[in-house]
């Protein structure tokens, strides 16, 4: 029962934080709205029990990702003047609702045809650090390897694009 | 229920394709993309619930490595633009036109 609550509470959390996103005038504000929704993420990932994904969601998402964007938004000291001044945005959150909304009723639709299974948290080792490395180390190690070698290349691309000196 | 988290899913993802459209701030924009990796992380995780099967988390572990190497990616091409335009509209980003 309680985890229905606890659904219910990071759910809310959740779509607020991502609605502050889309609807926040300055960058910072929404990381922030955003860093909520993340960590709200992570409780549900908890809910779920799949705990080294809720370990890794809060470590790296919510620690490591989020604070290199609120880094980068600081660092370019953006100014209320800096900020692209959508006019248009009322509208095209109208027209984008009216073209997303059926298709959301429709798929949300058809999770209701899904069995009903109750979401308890597995006390036994289902999604812990070993069972899950297991898996990722034996039927997953080719992918793994190639995250690996996408890894290396965007870190490569990062230092050739942003280390350039004397453009012009 | 796991048809709430999926739900939920559908939502967020709903949402960051909302704020692609709506917004031109470069930073909204980015960041709404990353909404939506999560919120496909959590139809994986809610459906590796459903069956019993760890295989959906670590598709959520390949897809949160992916999502790292976009933002590394992405921040140094927007630093890079900022240098160049001063400014953060992505209407004034349009290089690539003829």
């Amino acid at each position: 029962m309680i985890t229905t609550y606890l659904f219910f509470a990071f759910a809310l959390l959740a779509v607020l934080g991502a609605l502050g996103l889309i609807l926040f005038k300055h960058p910072m504000n929404g990381a922030m709205s955003f860093v909520v929704t993340l960590i709200s993420l992570a409780g549900l990932y908890a809910l779920l029990s799949a705990k080294l994904i809720f370990a890794i969601q809060l470590i790296v998402y919510a620690g490591a990702i989020m604070s290199l964007i609120l880094f980068i938004i600081m660092f370019l000291n953006i100014q209320e003047k800096d900020l692209p001044l959508d006019p248009n945005r009322w509208f095209y959150l109208a027209g984008g609702v009216i073209v997303v909304a059926p298709i959301a009723g429709l798929l949300i639709k058809i999770t209701k045809t899904l069995p009903a299974t109750e979401v308890t948290v597995f006390e036994d080792g289902f999604g812990g650090v070993k069972e899950v490395g297991q898996l990722l180390f034996t039927q997953w190690l080719l992918p793994f390897e190639i995250v690996s070698i996408l890894l290396l290349v965007a870190l490569v691309g990062a230092v050739v694009l942003a280390g350039k000196r004397g453009v012009n | 229920m796991v048809s709430h988290y999926l739900s939920l899913s559908i939502i967020l993802f709903c949402l960051g394709i909302l704020g692609v459209v709506s917004r031109r701030n470069v930073f909204i924009v980015f960041m709404s993309i990353e909404l939506m990796l999560n919120a496909a992380n959590l139809g994986f995780v809610a459906l590796s619930r459903l069956h019993v099967n760890m295989d959906g988390h670590v598709l959520a572990l390949m897809v949160m490595a992916v999502a790292a190497a976009e933002a590394a990616l992405a921040l140094a091409v927007i630093i890079l633009l900022h240098k160049h335009k001063g400014n953060l509209d992505t209407n004034i980003f349009s290089l690539l036109k003829g």
